[in-house]
C-alpha cells in the first residue's frame, strides 16, 4: 500500500544520504566490525574464567549477545535514526524544522519512525544472527519450528518494546527540548547485553519492570532454548502492545501541546 | 609575555570555560551518566561470577572496588577536548586560537579541568552511594596510595597527547573523529574495562600490556586496587612514560605540519 | 466550486509564558510557586483573501505575522477567533488540507543535507502522493523558471544560500497547492537573488493562480509582488488595503542622513535648519533629518549649500519607523 510504498522511498534517499561520504561507508564497517569484537571478547573472557554463571554458559550467554546485537541492529536500522532526527543533537524539535514535518499530510508518528534509514546497519544485523545462529547449532538445539515461531514473536515483542520505549522519550523531547532522553535509554540498554540473571536480585527487578531491558533480549534467547514459558512470552506480547499504545498516545499528546505552545 | 607563562590568562580562562560549563550541566552528567554504564555492567557481572568465592584470585568485593574506582579514574583521564579539536579545526575556530597571546595548550587544559570539575560534581556523589550499596573491598596501603597519583596524571596526559594527535589528523581528513571512537573502542576492550589485565586470556593480555590503552586507564586502578606487586608497578611505569614519549612526540610532529599546511591551505 | 478563500476572523493567540526572574532567590522561589505572564501574540485579526491574491504580511520583528502564518498553516493553534482556508478549519490538520498548501519558511532548509535536491524533491513527490509523470512536468517547469538545472544533481550542503532557496521554492511547490504561505523567503539573499526570486514568485501567481501570503519585512519584497498589504503591528491588525495608500499615508517623508566635515558646526545647539526639516537623530557629527517627500530635493540642495557636508544620503524611512510614527499619530 501507500505507506510501504513510502517507507521504501524514504530507505532509497536515506541510502542514497550515506553513501554521500565514501569514507563513511569503510569507517562504520571498521566500526561495526569492532563493536562486535568488544561484545564477542567480552562474553569469551568471562566465561573464559567461569564455566557456568547462574544457570548460563558461554554458549548460552552468547546466544543472548547475538539477540542483543540483533535488536540493536534493528535499533540501529530506522528507529534510531529516524527518531534521532527529532530529538538528537541538532534535531528537528530543538531546531524548528519540525514544523516541516507536522505540515505533511501523513501521519506525523509514521513520518517520525520510519523516515530515516541506515543501511549500513545491517551489517550488524548479519553479525547478530551469526552469532546467534552459530551458538544455538552448537547447543544442538534441535530447532523445531515451534522454537523459531515463538523466537520471532518474543523478537518481534522485544523491539516494539524498544521502539515504544524510545517513541515515548522522543515525546518529552517536545516537553523540555534541550534534554537528550533517549540517551539515557541508550546507556541502559548495554545493560541487556548479558543475560538478566547475572545481575542482583534488585537490579534485575529494575530491567524487568521498570526499564524492560531484560525482556528485551532475554525472553528471545530463551525462546531458542528451550526455556521460556508461555506465560512469560503472552506477558512480553501484552507489554510490548501496551507500551505501544502509551507511547503513541504520548506522542500525540505531545503534539497537540507543541501546537499550543510553540511560537 | 611568554606565550607558555601566561599564567593569569590561563586561570581566567579556567574559571570561564568552567562556568559557562556549569550552565549545561544537565547535558554534562548525561554524558557522565552514559560512561559510567559499561564499567558498572562489567561490575555486575564480574561480582556475580565471583560470587561466594574468587575469580583469578579477585573476590566480589574486589571486584567492586575495582570498577568504582575505574569509574572515577575513567572519567579523570577521559579527554573530550580531543572531540572538538576536529570541529575547531573545521569550523576555522584554529585562526583564533593561534591568534591568542596563550599557548593552544592552556584552551585544551581549560576546558579539560572545568570538564572534569563539572563531571565529578556528578559522579563522586553517584559513586559513593554505590558503594554503599554494594560494598567494595579496597585496602589501599600507604605505597599503592603514593603510587596511584603520578600513575593517574601520567594515564590522563597519555589519554589526551594520543587522542590529541589523532584528532589533529582533522587538518587532513575530514572525519578523524571515527578514529577517535575507535580509540575509545580500544580503550574499552584493553584498557581494563572489559576485564582486569590481569583475567585477559594468554595473547590478550600480553597484547594489552605491550599497547598504551591499559596505561590510559587500567593501569592507574590496577595500582591503586593492589593488584600489582613491586616489579610489575615499575614496568607499569616505564611502559606508561614510554608511550607518553611517543604520544607527545607525535603530537608535536602533527600539531607542526599541520599547523604549516593550515597556514598554507588558508583556514 | 468548492471554498477557496481564505477567511479569518477575530484570530488571536495568546502564549502563558513562565516567568523568570534573575538571581538567587528569584529561582528558589520559582520553585515554589510558578508565575506566568500572557503575552499576546496574535490580537483579534480579522481579513479575507480571495483565490489568486497574493497578500503581503508586514510589520517589524515580533509583530505575529509568523505566528498568523503557522495558525492558517495548521501548525499552531489559536486561542481564539477563527479562520477557514479552502473550507478546512486549519488546526485540524486533516491531510486533505495539507494536500493542498504549502509553507516556505526562509531561514530553515526542508532539504536533506547530503544528496541532490532532485533527490529529495522525489521523496516529497511520494510524501505528497504526486503522479510521477506529473511531478516531471511540475519540476520542469519550475526548475525553469528558476533557472536552475545544473543544481539538481550537486549536494544541497555545496549550494549557496540563494541556490538553496530556489530549491525550497521547488520543494515547496511541486505538489502544485492551492495555497501557498511564504515566511521571509528573501532573508539573507543578496540583492540581484532578492530580485530573481521576486520575479519568479510574481510570475508564477500568475500562470498558475495560486493564493498566497507572504511576509516579509523588507519593504521591497511587498513593493515587488503584493498588491494588497496587512500591516501587523504588537499582534494588531492596523491597515489592510492596497499598497499605493499605505506608502502615501504612511511614509510621506523622506530621512536625510548627513555626515558633517570634522571640526564644524556638529556640536552646537543652534543648527538654523530651514522649515519643515525635523532633526531625529544627531550624533558626533552625523545628522538624521525628516523632510516630507515633496520638499526633499530642494532641501537637500539648500543642505549641500549651507553646511559643510562630507557625505549625504536621502532614504526612505524602515518600516519600523514608518509604524512608531502611525503608532504615536494613533490610527491609520
Amino acid at each position: 500500500m501507500r505507506y510501504l510504498k513510502l517507507v521504501g522511498s524514504f530507505a532509497r534517499a536515506s541510502a542514497q544520504n550515506e553513501l554521500a561520504y565514501r569514507a563513511n561507508f569503510w569507517i562504520s564497517l571498521l566500526h561495526s566490525g569492532l563493536e562486535f569484537a568488544t561484545g564477542l571478547l567480552g562474553v569469551v573472557v568471562l566465561f573464559g574464567q567461569v564455566e557456568m554463571i547462574r544457570g548460563w554458559s558461554l554458549l548460552s550467554a552468547l546466544a543472548l549477545l547475538g539477540v542483543y546485537l540483533l535488536i540493536g541492529a534493528l535499533r540501529n536500522l530506522f528507529i534510531g535514526p529516524s527518531l534521532d532526527a527529532l530529538a538528537g543533537m541538532d534535531g528537528e524539535i530543538w531546531s524548528g524544522r519540525f514544523d516541516f514535518t507536522l505540515l505533511r499530510p501523513v501521519d506525523a508518528q509514521f513520518l517520525a519512525s520510519f523516515r530515516y534509514w541506515q543501511p549500513l546497519a545491517l551489517i550488524d544485523l548479519t553479525l547478530g544472527m551469526g552469532v546467534l545462529g552459530v551458538a544455538v547449532i552448537l547447543l544442538r538445539q534441535s530447532l523445531s519450528p515451534i522454537h523459531v515461531a515463538t523466537f520471532v514473536v518474543a523478537l518481534s515483542a522485544g523491539v516494539t518494546i524498544l521502539y515504544a520505549i524510545l517513541l515515548a522519550l522522543t515525546a518529552l523531547v517536545l516537553w523540555s527540548p534541550g534534554f537528550f532522553f533517549t540517551w539515557v535509554f541508550d546507556a541502559l540498554f548495554q545493560m541487556a547485553r548479558y543475560p538478566v540473571g547475572l545481575y542482583p536480585g534488585w537490579l534485575r527487578l529494575v530491567l524487568t519492570w521498570v526499564v524492560p531491558v531484560g525482556i528485551m533480549t532475554t525472553v528471545p534467547a530463551q525462546a531458542l532454548t528451550g526455556e521460556l514459558s508461555v506465560e512469560m512470552l503472552a506477558g512480553s506480547v501484552a507489554l510490548a502492545v501496551t507500551l505501544f499504545v502509551g507511547a503513541s498516545a504520548l506522542f500525540r499528546f505531545g503534539l497537540r501541546r507543541y501546537a499550543s505552545a510553540s511560537s | 609575555m611568554s606565550r607558555w607563562l601566561n599564567h593569569r590568562g590561563g586561570w581566567a580562562l579556567i574559571r570561564r570555560t568552567w562556568l559557562s560549563w556549569m550552565q549545561h550541566r544537565s547535558f554534562f552528567f548525561l554524558l557522565a551518566f552514559m560512561w559510567m554504564i559499561p564499567p558498572l555492567v562489567s561490575l555486575f557481572v564480574w561480582s556475580t561470577a565471583a560470587g561466594g568465592a574468587t575469580v583469578g584470585g579477585i573476590n566480589r568485593g574486589e571486584f567492586v572496588a575495582y570498577y568504582l574506582v575505574l569509574i572515577l579514574v575513567n572519567q579523570l583521564t577521559y579527554s573530550q577536548t580531543n572531540w572538538t579539536v576536529g570541529d575547531v579545526i573545521r569550523s576555522g575556530g584554529m585562526n583564533t586560537i593561534l591568534l591568542r597571546p596563550m599557548s593552544p595548550i592552556y584552551d585544551a587544559l581549560a576546558s579539560e579541568i572545568a570538564g572534569k570539575v563539572v563531571y565529578m560534581v556528578f559522579v563522586v556523589p553517584v559513586s559513593g552511594i554505590l558503594a554503599l550499596i554494594l560494598h567494595p573491598e579496597l585496602h589501599v596501603t600507604p605505597r599503592n596510595g603514593l603510587a596511584f597519583v603520578p600513575a593517574l596524571v601520567l594515564a590522563w596526559a597519555l589519554r589526551f597527547f594520543w587522542g590529541y594527535w589523532l584528532a589533529l589528523l582533522a587538518f587532513w581528513a575530514t572525519r578523524a573523529d571515527a578514529l577517535l571512537s575507535m580509540q575509545d573502542s580500544l580503550t574499552f576492550l584493553l584498557a581494563g574495562q572489559v576485564a582486569p589485565t590481569a583475567l585477559l586470556p594468554g595473547v590478550m593480555r600480553q597484547v594489552a600490556t605491550a599497547l598504551p590503552f591499559r596505561y590510559m586507564v587500567g593501569f592507574p586502578v590496577e595500582v591503586l586496587t593492589g593488584q600489582l606487586d613491586g616489579p610489575e608497578l615499575w614496568t607499569g611505569y616505564a611502559f606508561q612514560t614510554g608511550w607518553l614519549l611517543v604520544a607527545v612526540i607525535l603530537f608535536l610532529a602533527v600539531w607542526r605540519a599541520g599547523v604549516t599546511r593550515y597556514s598554507a591551505v588558508g583556514g | 466550486m468548492a471554498e477557496s478563500r481564505i477567511r479569518v476572523r477575530g484570530l488571536s493567540k495568546t502564549y502563558h509564558v513562565p516567568e523568570r526572574e534573575s538571581g538567587l532567590v528569584a529561582s528558589l522561589k520559582s520553585l515554589v510557586r510558578r508565575t506566568y505572564r500572557d503575552v499576546e501574540a496574535v490580537r483579534d485579526i480579522s481579513f479575507t483573501v480571495e483565490a489568486g491574491e497574493m497578500v503581503g504580511f508586514i510589520g517589524p520583528n515580533g509583530a505575529g505575522k509568523t505566528t498568523t502564518l503557522k495558525m492558517l498553516s495548521g501548525l499552531l493553534h489559536p486561542t481564539g477567533g477563527e479562520a477557514h482556508v479552502l473550507g478546512f478549519v486549519p488546526w485540524e490538520r486533516k491531510p486533505e488540507y495539507l494536500q493542498q498548501i504549502s509553507m516556505v519558511l526562509g531561514n530553515k532548509s526542508q532539504m536533506m543535507w547530503d544528496i541532490p535536491p532532485l533527490d529529495s524533491f522525489l521523496v516529497l513527490g511520494e510524501i505528497y502522493h504526486v503522479a510521477p509523470g506529473d511531478l516531471k512536468h511540475t519540476l520542469d517547469e519550475l526548475v525553469e523558471l528558476l533557472e536552475m538545472q545544473d543544481l539538481l544533481t550537486k549536494p544541497v550542503r555545496n549550494l549557496s544560500l540563494g541556490e538553496r532557496m530556489k530549491c525550497e521554492l521547488v520543494a515547496g511547490l511541486l505538489h502544485r497547492p492551492r495555497v501557498l504561505f511564504l515566511d521571509e523567503p528573501t532573508l539573507g539573499l543578496d540583492i540581484s537573488m532578492q530580485s530573481r526570486l521576486r520575479r519568479f514568485l510574481a510570475e508564477y501567481n500568475r500562470r498558475s493562480g495560486v493564493t498566497a501570503i507572504l511576509t516579509s519585512h523588507y519593504m521591497a519584497d511587498v513593493v515587488a509582488l503584493c498588491p494588497r498589504v496587512i500591516l501587523i503591528h504588537r499582534g494588531q491588525l492596523l491597515y489592510d488595503g492596497e499598497l499605493n495608500g499605505l506608502a502615501q499615508r504612511l511614509a510621506p517623508f523622506k530621512l536625510i542622513r548627513i555626515s558633517l566635515r570634522d571640526g564644524s558646526v556638529g556640536y552646537d545647539e543652534d543648527m538654523s535648519l530651514p522649515q519643515g526639516v525635523d532633526l531625529v537623530e544627531r550624533e558626533n557629527g552625523r545628522l538624521t533629518l525628516r523632510v516630507s517627500r515633496a520638499k526633499a530635493p530642494s532641501i537637500t540642495a539648500h543642505l549641500l549649500n549651507t553646511l559643510p557636508v562630507a557625505d549625504l544620503s536621502v532614504e526612505d524611512p524602515p518600516i519600523e519607523a514608518v509604524i512608531d510614527q502611525i503608532y504615536q499619530g494613533g490610527n491609520v
